[in-house]
């Protein structure tokens, strides 16, 4: 996992948003929105549903280009390039519906996930250089370390389908550690997890940050989000209705209006 | 290693064994079959691309080397490089766009793509020899060994499904194997861990049709005789029959799949008149109770037969 030096934390953006529209249609489902991602900083997206927060997270990963506006990744552009080369500059996601390789050992997923780190290619794999089972030896000790960072050892060599839900969501994220990101997605990944769970799940996500990650959270369960979060932006319809510190966004009688339904 | 050493003394016992010319024929079409089904293994079974055109890949390699040796005069030794190269090529021109399709769309995709070529075989008479085929194509010889008759041609083939047993092998065990799978499993999810899936798609597709190529030429020198009827539609329905009933995503799988559908036409012509409709209930009734095809099949009624004889739980459950 990245361990990014913490002089260079201070008030460095590592990602910015500025004026992102995409429509659907008829549907504007983002208006030109526009916010800044810290370093280091446990970020999250809220908003009621139909808001545009997976619109948003769709356009960071590449997986739809915007209409209009830029999204900048350490000083470079990345709207509209491949999901492929956006991860491999150092940015990993998870999805909203677990979306594991539901053949494959728990293991072997956390190995797919660092495919951008390792390099062996089709020939090399067929020639099985020395390097090639030095970087596969490598991938295995870093898989298994961070299975055992986020409490799945054990389960090794289990299938991830045969996986608990819950274990899935964690598998997930260790999925993405693998791809060792300076910046996580992180799509509603307490949905579908118990009190526990979800209380697992943010010290989780507090020991990522730990470690250096920037954490971009989209998230509906408004007690982790706001437990957890250095800064919270609340998109309805489309725009950016407020942002702040959790702190500021409880009190905010904009975002109180937006998701009790008030005028 | 053990594994690959047991692989060799059987392919070695059997060759010293069997001496019916008849025999080693069936052997050798196995083995030719082999290398079929495992290429295509790789693109569907691991890659989860489908291919109904996979025959023509192996017509290919048996045309575009039996061309170069009988017109130009080439030792097949020489056109075999070529050969492979030039299938391999032609993989990778119908890959780009054909692998921009998925699903039911890529099936009819390289369904079309086996009929233009098989029907290219039938048509450019003044080059293939139409219906009539090739005749005279030059048998393999090795110093004073000729692959003609018995067992050398036995141990050729098997030598070469040897090596792509390990080849495919290495393959599967390793960071691009994994690729392959997560891809089969989920595209999305694994575009999101930075593979670059369209790529890998058309290297996996190139891979199965240079093995394909390397069937073909196999095939080509060692009967001595093609014809396009060898590498029609049905050809590609049966390799890829052989690849689900042996087992998807499994090597293994596809020597057995290989081997079932080679002997089954042989074990049923006593059936005379009704052999087909035999032929076909027997892939259906091994579709209806071993789903997964014959290797996960066996393996998992296996360990059923050890638990239960054990009187615990299956390892996978406890």
């Amino acid at each position: 996992m990245s361990i990014s030096d913490p002089e260079a934390k201070t008030f460095q953006k590592v990602m910015k948003v500025e004026g992102v529209s995409k429509a659907f249609g008829g549907i504007q489902a983002l208006a030109g929105v526009s916010f800044q991602i810290e370093l280091g900083h446990i970020h999250a997206v809220i908003g009621p549903n139909g808001a545009g927060k997976t619109t948003l997270f769709n356009i960071i990963t590449g997986a739809y280009a915007p209409d209009a506006g830029r999204v900048v990744y350490k000083e470079k552009e990345i709207q509209g390039r491949k999901v492929h080369e956006i991860v491999s500059m150092g940015i990993s996601r998870t999805f909203q519906n677990v979306e594991l390789f539901g053949s494959l050992t728990a293991l072997e997923n956390v190995l797919v996930g660092r495919h951008v780190q390792t390099r062996c290619g089709f020939l090399a794999a067929i020639a099985r250089w020395p390097w090639v089972r030095e970087e596969e030896e490598a991938a295995r000790q870093k898989a298994l370390e961070i299975l055992d960072f986020v409490g799945l050892k054990k389960t090794e060599h289990t299938k991830s389908v045969d996986l608990p839900f819950g274990w899935q969501r964690f598998l997930e994220i260790a999925r993405a550690l693998a791809a060792e990101p300076q910046l996580m997605l992180l799509d509603e990944p307490a949905s579908g997890l118990n009190a526990v769970e979800t209380q697992q799940l943010g010290d989780l996500l507090l020991h990522i940050k730990e470690r250096g990650v920037t954490i971009l959270l989209v998230e509906h369960d408004m007690s982790l989000t706001m437990n957890i979060s250095d800064q919270i932006l609340v998109l309805h319809q489309g725009m950016r209705l407020a942002e702040g510190s959790p702190r500021e966004i409880q009190d905010n009688e904009k975002v109180i209006s937006a998701y009790l339904g008030k005028v | 290693m053990l594994k690959r050493l047991i692989f060799i003394a059987v392919i070695v016992l059997t060759g010293q064994v069997v001496s019916n010319p008849y025999y080693l024929q069936v052997l050798t079409f196995i083995g030719i079959n082999t290398l079929l089904a495992l290429g295509l293994n790789m693109v569907m079974g691991y890659a989860g691309q489908i291919s109904l055109g996979h025959a023509a890949f192996y017509g290919l390699g048996a045309y575009t080397s039996s061309l170069l040796t009988i017109h130009l005069n080439w030792s097949p030794w020489l056109a075999l490089p070529f050969t492979l190269v030039f299938v391999g090529l032609i993989a990778f021109i119908v890959a780009l766009p054909m692998l921009r399709l998925s699903g039911y769309y890529l099936g009819m995709g390289t369904l079309a793509f086996g009929m233009i070529v098989f029907f290219i075989f039938l048509q450019w008479r003044s080059l293939t020899g139409g219906d009539s085929g090739l005749i005279g194509i030059p048998g393999l010889t090795l110093g004073p060994i000729s692959f003609e008759f018995g067992a050398p041609p036995f141990y050729l083939v098997w030598s070469a499904v040897f090596l792509s047993f390990v080849v495919c092998e290495r393959l599967i065990d390793s960071r691009i194997g994994r690729a392959l799978r997560s891809l089969h499993d989920s595209e999305k999810a694994s575009a999101a861990m930075g593979i670059n899936t369209s790529r890998l798609k058309v290297q996996v597709f190139v891979f199965g049709g240079v093995m394909a190529a390397l069937a073909g030429f196999l095939y080509a020198h060692l009967i001595t005789f093609i014809s396009p009827q060898t590498f029609d539609f049905l050809m590609s329905v049966k390799i890829v029959t052989m690849v689900v009933i042996g087992g998807m995503a499994s090597v293994w799988g596809s020597l057995l799949g290989a081997a079932l559908l080679t002997l089954l036409p042989e074990w049923l012509h006593v059936f005379a008149d009704y052999e087909m409709i035999i032929y076909g209930l027997t892939l259906v009734v091994i579709m209806i109770f071993l789903p997964q095809g014959l290797t996960r099949g066996l393996l998992d009624s296996y360990e059923h037969f050890r638990s239960r004889s054990k009187n615990l739980p299956k390892s996978h459950e406890s």
